[in-house]
């Protein structure tokens, strides 16, 4: 392989990952905090992406920016409405029974969207500024793939920052530890959650923007990516971002080795990847054992 | 629950979402009045069922092939009907799921007594339904399943094959390529198509078409991304990487829209000559990223069947549904009119006396007029290729066409013969 076709393929993978990542992040962010699976999560995602559509319809022009807002703060909403109505009343109940709960959630707000934007599979264009690419020793680097990495890093080093740096990222950490007594410190707990809960929430949403105009809007999305998320999660360590960071890196790397190497088992690839982790490491890379 | 009994839930929960979120729901039926007996007797009404895939990547076309099929119906019965009766269209999805296809149809058959079926999208959904259409003794006109085994490994007098097969169309993209590459001038060439029986037959009757012909090629990179996968990046960027000269596209639809469009965010169009189905919806989805110099193939462009029944249609479609119809619609459309000249010769809605007088016969469509080959009941419809203008034609809506002149295949140049078909029937 020469030197272009290697760059080609390396900002590929790395755009992989970082889409995935970031819908990942969210994710496991909720994970940690509530100890909850949240299949809803691909929906948030989805109307993140379906939203972003609507508004670019509106504003061709300008339409991105503005769903770079509006998409996430759908899903905010979606994901705060959801906290408040249906999940307040699980926690501590099974993994199972949280799971399936959301399962619901997440045909309900399918069909919603199949009412409010029909059937057929939906795409937008990059914004003028990044729609094109530009030459790197030889090869063509499509301009878009640096939006979706620079989204990726921001969300990453964000998380960080806020989970390390600020006193609500000591609570969310302390959350998971002992919640008990967090509540007896004066702690708004169920706030905390619902506040969690939201941000997941909004991540999802800002991922489903971020990739509306690289890739297929439509009906299913929200179920393929809520398996290749949870995949990611699950290879990195359920509840931490670092994890899902290296998680989804893989993941982007096997793909591409995959679709290189062995183009008709590339999907293949990565589920076996997920099984190798889970027979040696069934707390994921960088997670910790279930007390 | 441990990580691995959660991954179980959440993948098992997720399949299932992807079957039931699209939510099917039973059968519709528009048009004609009611009531639904087949028979003899003249009065009341004939149901046809159309099941195929309404939801999804595919969607878009699938929906444009039932438009043709409504518009022909409500054609037939402005014309009185046929035997006297006025025709239904009974109408489900098949989520892309052989097993929903066949039930779909088995309860059309049953419950609405459909005298005929008219195809679905995907070929191992046509498969399926092809032989309840023997079972039943239904006839089913496939208009967008192409496959070519449905008309020679699992063929079945109750089946009629209207659009050009795996076989053909590939076969025609190959003679187009043939004649525009110089003799013995090396080429390299990288194929993309969903990784499903369609995309794996078409690629590889497209190579073999290649070695037929004689053309210099070599095979650079081969990729097979799910159909109707939302990612495509990692599949997209190894083909980008290998630099072929020619890449041969198997997908269709949302999939082929997607394609094109990455593809243009990497340059790929400027050194590679991309060859897919770009049919008229296509190109008005694509708009001004319509990939000029690139090669189309289209099944049934109506721009380019130049007949007065053709202009009619063209005309009505435009009336009822603002735009101008897809490949699916005319050949939708079509496949009605041979089924309804068939069934006026047969002078019932006996599916078994249909399919003893129509193979052979030369029904009049809009397509123009077409032999139904009695071998394999396949039309002998010619196959479109063409390269994409860099302009949009101000006649139709701006849409990128073909430039002139194209390649109108001709059935016999691209088609197995009848020996060969033979060989392979059961």
């Amino acid at each position: 392989m020469d030197l272009s076709a290697f760059v080609t393929q390396s900002i590929g993978a790395l755009s992989t990952a970082s889409s995935l990542f970031i819908v990942a992040a969210g994710l496991t962010l909720v994970f940690g905090a509530l100890r909850l699976i949240n299949i809803a999560h691909g929906s948030f995602y989805m109307y993140g992406a379906l939203a972003a559509t609507t508004v670019v319809g509106w504003f061709p022009d300008s339409g991105f920016w503005i769903a770079l807002i509006v998409g996430p703060l759908v899903a905010l909403v979606m994901g705060v409405g959801v906290e408040m109505g249906v999940l307040r009343r699980l926690y501590g109940r099974e993994h199972l029974t949280q799971l399936l709960a959301t399962f619901a959630l997440l045909l309900i707000f399918a069909d919603l969207a199949l009412r409010f934007w029909g059937k057929n599979v939906r795409s937008i264009n990059p914004p003028k500024v990044v729609n094109g690419n530009f030459g790197l020793v030889g090869a063509r680097v499509p301009a878009y793939d640096m939006v979706i990495i620079a989204a990726a890093i921001v969300v990453g080093g964000g998380l960080w920052l806020l989970l390390t740096h600020t006193t609500l990222g000591w609570k969310i950490r302390a959350v998971v530890d002992d919640p008990e007594v967090l509540v007896c410190s004066g702690v708004n707990i169920r706030m905390l959650y619902t506040g969690v809960f939201g941000l997941g929430a909004l991540l999802a949403g800002l991922a489903g923007v971020v990739i509306a105009p690289q890739q297929a809007v439509g009906p299913g999305m929200d179920a393929q990516i809520i398996v290749a998320a949870f995949i990611v999660a699950v290879i990195g360590g359920l509840g931490s971002i670092t994890g899902a960071a290296i998680g989804s890196l893989i993941i982007g790397i096997a793909e591409t080795l995959g679709a290189n190497l062995a183009p008709s088992w590339a999907s293949t690839f990565i589920y076996l990847l997920m099984i190798v982790v889970l027979a040696v490491r069934p707390w994921g890379l960088l997670g910790t054992p279930e007390r | 629950m441990k990580p691995i009994q959660m991954l179980a839930a959440v993948a098992s929960a997720a399949l299932l979402a992807s079957v039931s979120a699209c939510g099917s729901g039973g059968s519709s039926s528009t048009g004609g009045s009611a009531g639904g007996a087949a028979g003899g007797s003249t009065g009341g009404s004939v149901n046809i069922g159309v099941s195929t895939s309404l939801t999804g990547s595919i969607a878009s076309f699938s929906q444009s092939g039932m438009q043709g099929i409504q518009l022909a119906v409500s054609d037939l019965n402005a014309g009185g009907g046929i035997l006297g009766k006025k025709v239904k269209v009974v109408s489900a999805d098949d989520n892309l799921t052989p097993a929903t296809g066949a039930s779909n149809m088995r309860s059309m058959i049953t419950n609405d007594h459909v005298v005929a079926m008219f195809g679905p999208v995907a070929s191992s959904i046509a498969s399926a339904e092809e032989q309840l259409a023997a079972q039943y003794k239904v006839p089913i006109f496939f208009h967008m399943a192409n496959d070519s085994s449905l008309m020679t490994k699992t063929f079945t007098p109750y089946a009629f094959q209207i659009v050009p097969n795996t076989v053909m169309e590939p076969r025609a993209v190959a003679d187009y390529l043939a004649q525009k590459i110089k003799k013995g001038k090396p080429i390299t060439v990288g194929t993309f198509a969903p990784d499903y029986s369609f995309g794996h037959d078409t690629v590889s009757g497209f190579l073999k078409a290649l070695d037929d012909l004689h053309v210099n090629y070599k095979v650079v990179k081969q990729e097979f991304p799910p159909l109707a996968a939302t990612n495509i990046g990692s599949y997209l960027s190894a083909l980008v990487a290998a630099k072929p000269d020619y890449v041969f596209n198997a997908q269709y639809g949302g999939d082929l829209d997607a394609f094109t469009k990455q593809a243009e965010s990497y340059g790929f169009f400027k050194h590679t000559t991309v060859i897919g189905m770009y049919g008229y919806l296509d190109m008005k989805a694509l708009g001004s990223q319509s990939p000029a110099g690139a090669i189309g193939f289209d099944r049934a462009p109506f721009w380019a069947i130049k007949n007065p029944q053709m202009a009619t249609f063209v005309k009505n479609y435009k009336a009822k549904y603002g735009d101008y119809p897809s490949t699916w619609a005319t050949l939708g459309y079509a496949a009605v009119q041979q089924w309804a000249w068939g069934t006026k010769k047969a002078g019932s809605f006996d599916g078994t006396k249909l399919t003893k007088v129509l193979p052979g016969t030369t029904p009049p469509t809009i397509l123009g007029k077409l032999q139904i080959r009695a071998c394999d009941h396949q039309t002998e419809t010619p196959e479109y290729v063409g390269t994409i203008s860099k302009t949009g034609n101000s006649k139709y809506n701006g849409v990128h066409l073909f430039d002139d002149p194209m390649f109108k295949a001709p059935f016999d140049q691209i088609a197995l013969t009848c020996a060969q078909v033979k060989a392979l029937q059961p």
